[in-house]
């Protein structure tokens, strides 16, 4: 990491902001400094914390991809006074971005397997990455799926790329809602319900999973019913967090701290403290 | 032979040490003994037992700023807060002083965290053995001792009217140099008693007691006071938060406690961890297994200050008591 001192973020510049649902939106952000904007890489998974100065900080997961070379781009959900704060500015405003933290989707490890993203609302921000490197590099890969819940249609995130990912070789994309309305033709039913009903099948396979906590640990009962290993389903968890350094001990949950040691687990990994999650 | 320094010659030696550098000793304020900057040697306390705060707060302060934004002609610019006064910590007892290895462990692990670095490096530790012991005081159970050497620049033993010293780094030899001591032959003192708690194998146990309702029993009475962290010389979980004075904005590091309510709740409301069971468990986890499981070193000195400070009488040599217990009980 750059960082000289790790809690001093670099300065970025929103680019442009796009509201994906009623309360998330899609922020654009372009680092000042061109040497810290060559250098800042990252991964699918890694997260960084965002500065509205005077109000904050807060994590978020990183939803762009690296090697695009394009802006990094955060979904930001309204939920508290910074991302309250975030969403209010416009094109043009300074924010902080301290990071890359965290570990990372090992998808290199991942080639040649079938590919299942299980996302609710807001949680598919840090699966986006993942989905766009697979379609980028799609003969890499077997099979993907893509399951992506919301409470409503008008919650489902990242809906405008909702049309180029089931478009691409070997991939489907299946959304569902807890509640529907009159123009909804399509699944209403819980995440996990999904999983058990589509029969997702374990040979060769890597269940990625991320959501609320509840939807989470639901997922990984219907997926071991379904017979995959606790080493085949991969998690990104939430924590609080403030450092991202592994030492504000926030986010420290049996022997892991989520921002250093995580955020990305496999269920071996995390067996011991997921009832603690 | 070994050096001694008369008590009004070391008096003498930190008024020198105070013109040139900040100088941090125990003072008396009404029945506290607390760590403050003084250049008035004759106010230091030299006859405490032990100090009602750790020196912590020196190295990581209560409040601290980390940067501040500087809005000027347009631009922004962040400046870090810099630390750049050298420091004499007079008096830390050695338990203390091997609390700060444990904070060294988490703060300087890469990444390091630079604030605290610049504080540590620009400090020199001049402990003092104890020549008695709390009633609280397990120390040797948490390996360290009340004559222990291994974790400041110089050790003073008191000796009558005088100290003995020992000088254990350079950075001692260089404060010492100053000095008048003289060589003696002084017979070695003999340290003080101190309880001993069946810290034996503590973390093993931990692993085992972590499904009984001793938690929530024992956290029935937690009022999430914070004191237990605030006066542990190892605790060091943290808050960063933004204050706003005219055109600057300043981030800003505060100690936190793993007993507060909001402590791990996230956007949105959702607490893993909303009960007081929950939390006082974590407390100890943190302290008796996560530690020694991270850093390796159990995060507990035997101060005794928790005990002393709880004011619903939560007492961590009676835990470790219990949960030896509690785990022979468990042994699959």
């Amino acid at each position: 990491m750059l960082l000289e001192n790790p809690f001093v973020p670099y300065l970025a510049r929103v680019e442009n902001t796009l509201d994906l649902t009623p309360d998330i939106k899609l922020m654009s952000l372009t680092l000042e400094n061109p040497e810290v904007r060559e250098s800042f890489d990252y991964r699918p998974g890694q997260f960084a914390f965002l500065s509205a100065f005077g109000v904050g900080e807060a994590p978020f997961g990183l939803t762009s991809v690296a090697y695009r070379r394009g802006p990094l781009e955060f979904a930001i959900r309204r939920i508290g006074t910074v991302t309250s704060a975030l969403q209010e500015l416009e094109a043009g405003a300074l924010v902080g971005v301290r990071g890359p933290f965290g570990n990372y989707f090992p998808l290199d490890d991942y080639k040649t397997k079938s590919i299942y993203i299980i996302g609710g609302g807001i949680a598919m921000a840090p699966l986006r990455p993942v989905i766009n490197t697979i379609l980028d590099h799609r003969a890499d890969y077997s099979e993907l799926m893509i399951i992506n819940g919301a409470r409503t249609p008008q919650d489902l995130v990242f809906a405008n790329e909702f049309d180029t990912w089931s478009a691409a070789p070997r991939t489907r994309l299946e959304l569902t809602v807890d509640r529907g309305d009159e123009a909804w033709h399509g699944r209403v039913a819980l995440v996990p319900a999904v999983v058990k009903e589509l029969k997702l099948p374990p040979d060769n396979a890597i269940a990625i999973t991320c959501g609320p906590p509840i939807m989470i640990k639901l997922v990984l009962v219907e997926l071991k019913a379904l017979g995959f290993n606790p080493r085949q389903v991969v998690t990104t968890l939430e924590g609080k967090m403030k450092c991202g350094l592994g030492k504000c001990a926030r986010c420290n949950v049996g022997d892991k701290y989520i921002c250093k040691d995580g955020p990305v687990f496999t269920f071996e990994q995390i067996s011991r403290f997921i009832e603690q999650f | 032979m070994t050096q001694v320094i008369a008590k009004n010659e070391l008096l003498r030696w930190l008024e020198g040490l105070s013109r040139e550098r900040r100088l941090v000793a125990p003072v008396r304020t009404d029945s506290l003994t607390l760590f403050q900057t003084t250049g008035k040697v004759e106010e230091i306390a030299l006859d405490f037992t032990n100090t009602t705060l750790s020196p912590k707060e020196w190295f990581f302060p209560a409040t601290e700023a980390l940067f501040s934004l500087e809005r000027k002609d347009g631009t922004v610019e962040l400046v870090p807060n810099t630390v750049d006064r050298e420091t004499v910590i007079f008096g830390i007892r050695p338990c203390d002083a091997s609390g700060l290895i444990i904070l060294d462990k988490a703060f300087l692990a890469a990444p390091a965290d630079a604030q605290y670095q610049q504080h540590r490096s620009r400090a020199a530790l001049v402990g003092i053995a104890c020549t008695s012991a709390c009633p609280e005081c397990f120390c040797t159970s948490m390996g360290t001792a009340p004559d222990d050497a291994s974790h400041v620049d110089i050790l003073l033993t008191p000796t009558g009217e005088s100290y003995t010293i020992q000088v254990l780094t350079e950075k001692g030899k260089t404060l010492l140099a100053r000095a008048t001591v003289r060589e003696a032959e002084v017979a070695p003192a003999k340290p003080p008693a101190v309880n001993r708690v069946p810290t034996e194998n503590i973390s093993e146990v931990m692993k085992r007691a972590f499904e009984t309702p001793y938690w929530n029993r024992l956290a029935d009475r937690c009022i999430h006071c914070n004191l237990c962290a605030y006066v542990c010389p190892v605790c060091y979980c943290f808050d960063i938060r933004d204050y706003t004075a005219r055109r600057k904005v300043v981030r800003v590091r505060s100690w936190e406690s793993c007993q507060s309510p909001g402590f791990t709740r996230i956007a949105g409301g959702y607490d893993p961890r909303p009960t007081k069971g929950a939390k006082l468990r974590q407390r100890f986890y943190h302290k008796l297994l996560y530690m020694s499981e991270q850093l390796g070193v159990v995060g507990c000195t035997g101060c005794g200050r928790c005990v002393r400070s709880c004011p619903v009488n939560i007492d961590i040599r009676e835990i470790i008591t219990d949960i030896q217990k509690v785990g022979a009980r468990n042994v699959a």
